[in-house]
């Protein structure tokens, strides 16, 4: 008897997987920014995770050899330096003190970038809009990318020629989960017709290619990437104010600090804009949703 | 009795020894009970709810003192969130229990055909064996998930006349072929379960195979597999989840969108909760089917 009930507590201990992990963040006093002292996952080492897929155009280029990514029509490989986002992580990691070979990119699924507890990289770039909501989860750095939205649609579907949201409303509309390209349908269309929600952009596409869907919302930047026929319009700014994309750190992580010094630095001398005309492509000229 | 005594169908007999096997844990004394564990003198009562809260109260406290728990507390099973994103969730799975109940329906008709097609005797009928058994290997085969997505994006593709591009019809055609292969193994197994005896009885009394198939095998087998067949539906039900990567807005779509946009998992939670409300119930019905179906083999053998 007595044996039975020390064989079911200690079952209950290792169900549990009893003692926990010494996991201390080694918390590197505020404002010691260089790489050897930052409180880094893999020390020595910038680890930053995307998505993969990763999209153009924030991230391009052909695929390096032994990269989990794979570049295509609409993908790009991280490990390039081209795209948006592959040139900033790279200018971000020099500003921070990092050589380029010293940047590790970890591919994950979205939820992951969120997830409670430690997380198996420094932080997660992924065109993250920043909203007070997700702030509860993650820290979030200060923004690097002020984002718009647009409807892309191929010829012969019913949005070709629409000028105002209200035109939309009768619309089948697209986004991926997760987007603010979702939110914008939602709040600021509000549509009569359920909008499709998609695991990710390539399968939204697929409907709208199929027709299934009437147009898909997507960051004003791809929709000059040919994912459809033509672009329909882009959506003023949401009424919440400016979006903007920001990286996403674990919950009470010092290294924030040093990355927003870093994002002032590229912000003041320039360099976020330069590489924003380098590679984003937006255009002034296509009409305003009223 | 004769109906006890052919081959026992393999689908999902727990391992049982020499008694009957289609005996559930717990209708035959050799299998401890889950509640109890045997004899229910007070004294193992005792023993039992004491034993039990020892287990799950050290369990309980080891996760909530483990230095993680505030957060997971926070991101998994968050009031606020649950309150809010609940009704909102709920509302979308009238979508699951609209995919799953039109599937089941189509699944029970498909795979009867393709059971009474594979039990065909008679070697002119060997095409239509070949073709049914290559049916249940390739759907048993290609994980769900698979089917739907090729399904869901192929089929609308080919762009052809009279082929709809409604997401819902890939998806419940998509959950039917698959859940079509299972069942009809479910079904076969019934059949082969009736004694040859019988048919050979049937044919003698001038009955044609399909009378004796449809007048004689058929309402014993399907009886005698019901079990299995709801155990098969509360598959179907969970699978019906699946269907989000069409971008059908469903239940675990719904809750993805909440999760990925609050970034908070409670929804998910929420989720699994109604999911578990809607099949414990008909986990417990299977239980006491296959109990009675048991009691009444017992009563009649002994007669």
């Amino acid at each position: 008897m007595r044996k039975a009930l020390l064989v079911l507590a200690v079952l209950a201990v290792v169900a549990t997987a009893c003692a926990p992990k010494t996991s201390t963040p080694t918390s590197a006093a505020a404002g010691d920014c260089t790489p050897s002292t930052m409180n880094l996952h893999t020390p020595g080492q910038l680890t930053i995770a995307t998505g993969n897929p990763a999209y153009k155009p924030w991230y391009g280029g052909t695929s390096v050899a032994g990269s989990d990514w794979k570049s295509g029509k609409y993908t790009g490989d991280p490990h390039t330096g081209e795209g948006y986002e592959s040139a900033f992580a790279y200018a971000l990691a020099q500003q921070l003190g990092f050589t380029n070979d010293q940047v590790t990119w970890e591919g994950i699924p979205f939820g992951k970038s969120f997830a409670p507890g430690p997380k198996d990289f420094d932080f997660a770039m992924q065109q993250i809009s920043i909203t007070p909501q997700r702030a509860k989860a993650v820290d979030f750095s200060d923004g690097y990318y002020d984002v718009n939205q647009a409807l892309i649609a191929d010829n012969g579907s019913p949005a070709i020629g629409v000028t105002t949201l209200a035109g939309l409303k009768d619309l089948k509309l697209g986004a991926p989960v997760g987007t603010t390209s979702l939110e914008v349908i939602q709040q600021e269309i509000q549509p009569n017709v359920e909008p499709g929600v998609y695991p990710d952009l390539d399968t939204a596409l697929k409907d709208l290619h199929n027709g299934q869907l009437d147009g898909v919302v997507v960051d004003f930047p791809d929709a000059f990437y040919g994912y459809a026929d033509q672009i329909v319009g882009q959506f003023p700014p949401l009424s919440g104010g400016q979006e903007q994309f920001g990286l996403a750190f674990e919950k009470g992580n010092p290294l924030v600090s040093c990355v927003n010094q870093a994002i002032a630095t590229l912000k003041s001398n320039g360099t976020l804009k330069q590489l924003e005309n380098q590679w984003l492509q937006t255009d002034a000229s296509v009409p305003v949703f009223s | 009795m004769a109906s006890g005594s052919g081959p026992s169908p393999n689908v999902y007999f727990p391992p049982g020894g020499d008694s009957d096997p289609r005996l559930p844990p717990g209708s035959d004394s050799r299998w401890p009970k889950i509640l109890g564990g045997g004899d229910s003198s007070a004294r193992n009562v005792w023993i039992a709810v004491g034993s039990t809260v020892i287990f799950f109260g050290l369990i309980a406290v080891i996760v909530v003192r483990s230095p993680g728990w505030p957060e997971i507390k926070d991101s998994f099973f968050n009031g606020a969130e649950f309150r809010s994103s609940f009704p909102v969730i709920l509302e979308k799975f009238v979508r699951n229990i609209f995919i799953f109940c039109v599937a089941e329906v189509l699944v029970l008709i498909l795979a009867l055909i393709i059971a009474v097609l594979r039990s065909l005797p008679g070697p002119v009928f060997t095409p239509l064996r070949i073709m049914a058994a290559a049916y249940t290997d390739l759907f048993r085969g290609v994980p769900t998930i698979l089917v739907i997505l090729l399904l869901g994006f192929g089929m609308p593709a080919l762009d052809l006349q009279g082929i709809p591009d409604n997401d819902y019809v890939w998806a419940i055609m998509a959950l039917t072929l698959v859940y079509s292969a299972y069942v009809a193994e479910v079904y076969r197994a019934g059949i082969q379960s009736v004694h040859p005896s019988q048919v050979a009885a049937a044919r003698s009394l001038g009955l044609s195979r399909w009378q004796s198939m449809r007048h004689v095998v058929l309402p014993q087998a399907v009886r005698r597999v019901i079990p299995p067949l709801l155990n098969d539906f509360i598959g179907l039900q969970k699978d019906s989840a699946l269907v989000y990567v069409l971008g059908v807005v469903e239940a675990l779509n719904k809750a993805t969108i909440i999760q990925q946009g609050d970034f908070n998992f409670t929804p998910l939670v929420a989720l699994s909760l109604i999911f578990i409300a809607i099949t414990i119930p008909q986990a417990r019905f299977v239980d006491w089917l296959i109990a009675r179906d048991q009691r009444k083999r017992q009563s009649s053998a002994a007669v």
